[in-house]
């Protein structure tokens, strides 16, 4: 409570000097409330204050971004979703501080984009502008012509955020007994040896826009190390113990868009080299197993009688695939979005939805927004989760809701 | 001296043949009258801050706030665009390469929120741009051999001689089947434009309110697209305006759409 105390002092004082310096000051305030259909509990009820102070130059800019969300108790969460400055010289741009990376060409998938980590507090739900995790990191930029070479350094590991056992998007792992976790493996110091480094040449051109990356980088999701103990008399598994370790990955891919007579055609591949997988390979130590995988898609964007129409194949295919991988060797999954915009573009229908093609799953999200006016804008939407439970959507079919987002921009 | 007087004379009058087809419009076709209003000398790059209000039927008003730079380098014309206001668009970033050939338009927008630069499709040329009553294409340079043009008459409007042409789609799935367009004799501006939808009934009414000569220049600086069918309108008064000053190719990359201004 007190470090929260202390960081709202200091986020205060920051801004009495930020608005001391004439900046310009944005953002927005918010409610989101939202009701299961199952049982008509308020599985959401929050408040959103999002302030976006930035000040720029010729050489140099900053940027403060703090997010406070208030929840229907009284608990806050304060989140400084970026702060860093930026120095610009001639040909390159140096940006320092904590800071959100998006990378690809990929809508709702991440594929090459794994500079910031998500977070998945609550699945993936939350925009696509508030779902990503701001990381301490330094970019470098170089500049040719309408090319730029990348280079970002992090010192340090940032997560990705997975939900609490309280929450109703946590899903417990499925042992016979009660699993002990030793969480002793699961920080990484920040240092040197720990760093991670993402590089990335991109071009845009009047045909095609492309970006290639690479990384050497951690996995931001934790392997569970399974160590289990039986007893010899008979048999009978009787301890259970997980190690939630992050390990290295090494990562290889590229984007493009281009323009083929209205159609906007979008590729993304990566190949993830020495990814750890669950195995019920008795054989293996610790329940893990490492394979390489790739990860693609091929998306279209097109424009029909004025509505805003976008679809995306998607693969992950699990190399010289052991069947007793948790995982399946191939997974596919599509995405389908169709946007209009009535009222000279002040009520906007809109119907995005992942569909699993392994396990016969969807997750379907219309949604209607009117703006009032220029700041002010309420929208309805609903989150329906439908098909097989053993499916990355399906298994959430009792968390399908009904929420409401009334928003304010200053 | 009378050779001398006879050769001068001689001179003027085939300066002054030539000059005929240029000053008088009875010979200039539908088609070259449109040509040279499209090609009208607006100068190699401008800037200026264009404020839109978009006014309802029952009279309320939205604004936007643009400041947007644009150059031509000959073959491509290169435009950006930095939304100012309202607040849920500002910093969001537009940028359009548009070529003399018929390659289609590259565009492209930022989104800040997302901290995307997307490619979007140029068939969205028939979009409302921001809620507007301009779409993208009324904004952009329509290309001559997209119509077919014809001198109607030539009619005196708001004290300006002008001739007025209509231009037909030859796209029959154009959303105006034709426009008919008032252009002022002396300096092939387009002072007025009637816009017609696929019944051929008038859906918009584009009027030049003021143009100034500005660095050698004429520049429409206040229009107004006025839906009739609808009864909303849009106003574009460009404030601020720059001519020639070299601004830099690099001003229309990716760097700078995410940079902002």
């Amino acid at each position: 409570m007190k470090t929260k105390r202390l960081i709202l002092i200091l986020l205060l004082m920051a801004s009495q000097f930020a608005i001391a310096q004439n900046p310009d000051i944005s953002g927005f305030a918010r409610n989101y409330t939202g009701v299961l259909y199952d049982n008509g509990d308020f599985t959401i009820l929050q408040n959103t204050f999002n302030l976006d102070i930035s000040k720029s130059g010729d050489k140099i800019a900053f940027k403060a971004n703090p997010m406070l969300y208030h929840y229907n108790s009284d608990s806050l969460n304060l989140r400084l979703r970026e702060l860093y400055l930026n120095l610009y010289f001639n040909n390159f741009d140096l940006r320092i501080g904590k800071q959100q990376v998006v990378w690809g060409k990929a809508d709702g998938v991440f594929i090459t984009d794994i500079v910031s980590p998500l977070n998945l507090t609550e699945f993936l739900l939350p925009d696509f502008d508030e779902i990503r995790t701001g990381v301490i990191a330094t970019k470098f930029d170089y500049y040719i012509g309408n090319s730029t070479f990348e280079v970002i350094w992090m010192p340090v590991i940032t997560p990705t955020e997975t939900p609490p056992e309280s929450s109703i998007w946590y899903t417990a792992p499925d042992f016979p007994i009660a699993p002990t976790f030793d969480y002793s493996k699961e920080y990484i110091d920040p240092s040197l040896k720990n760093s991670e480094v993402f590089v990335k040449y991109s071009a845009m051109t009047s045909k095609i826009d492309f970006e290639i990356m690479g990384a050497y980088t951690w996995d931001d999701y934790p392997t569970m190390h399974i160590q289990k103990t039986i007893d010899p008399a008979t048999m009978q598994l009787t301890g259970l113990n997980i190690t939630p370790e992050h390990h290295r990955l090494s990562v290889g891919g590229g984007s493009f868009s281009t323009e083929i007579k209205g159609v906007i055609l979008r590729g993304e591949a990566a190949y993830y080299n020495g990814k750890y997988f669950q195995t019920e390979d008795p054989l293996q130590i610790d329940a893990i197993i490492q394979k390489d995988y790739l990860h693609y898609l091929a998306g279209l964007d097109f424009i029909i009688g004025g509505v805003n129409l976008s679809t995306q194949f998607i693969q992950q295919t699990i190399f010289d695939y052991d069947k007793n991988i948790v995982n399946e060797e191939i997974d596919n999954t599509m995405t389908f979005m169709a946007r209009y915009d009535l009222l000279r573009e002040t009520l906007h229908l809109e119907l995005f939805s992942y569909i699993g093609l392994t396990n016969n799953d969807a997750l379907i999200r219309p949604k209607i927004s009117y703006d009032f006016d220029d700041s002010f804008s309420i929208l309805l939407g609903s989150n329906i989760f439908v098909g097989d439970s053993d499916g990355r959507f399906g298994q959430y079919s009792e968390n399908s809701m009904i929420y409401a987002k009334l928003k304010y921009n200053f | 001296m009378k050779k001398l007087q006879i050769t001068s004379v001689l001179i003027a009058i085939i300066f002054a043949i030539g000059f005929i087809p240029e000053v008088s419009g009875q010979s200039l076709t539908g088609e070259q009258i449109v040509e040279k209003a499209y090609n009208r000398a607006t100068g190699d790059d401008q800037t200026s801050d264009l404020t839109m209000t978009l006014t309802n039927k029952s009279g309320n008003q939205r604004i936007r706030k643009i400041k947007q730079f644009t150059k031509d380098l000959g073959e491509v014309e290169k435009s950006i665009m930095f939304f100012l206001t309202p607040a849920d668009v500002k910093n969001t970033s537009f940028m359009s390469w548009s070529y003399d050939s018929d390659q289609n338009d590259d565009q492209w927008i930022y989104l800040p929120a997302l901290k995307k630069t997307k490619r979007i499709s140029s068939d969205s040329k028939s979009d409302y741009f921001m809620g507007s009553d301009f779409t993208y294409d009324d904004l952009g340079d329509r290309k001559l051999e997209d119509d077919t043009h014809k001198l109607l008459r030539e009619e005196t409007i708001d004290g300006k001689a002008c001739y007025v042409v209509e231009s037909v789609s030859k796209d029959e799935d154009y959303m105006y089947i034709k426009t008919i367009t008032w252009i002022i004799k002396d300096n092939f501006i387009g002072l007025k434009k009637e816009f017609y939808d696929e019944d051929e009934d008038l859906l918009k009414i584009l009027s030049i309110k003021k143009y100034e000569e500005i660095s050698g220049l004429l520049i429409i600086t206040n229009s107004e697209m006025k839906n009739v069918q609808k009864n909303h309108k849009t106003s574009m008064v460009l404030n601020n305006v720059q001519i020639n000053t070299s601004i830099s190719v690099s001003k229309f990359t990716e760097r700078m759409m995410m940079r902002g201004l």
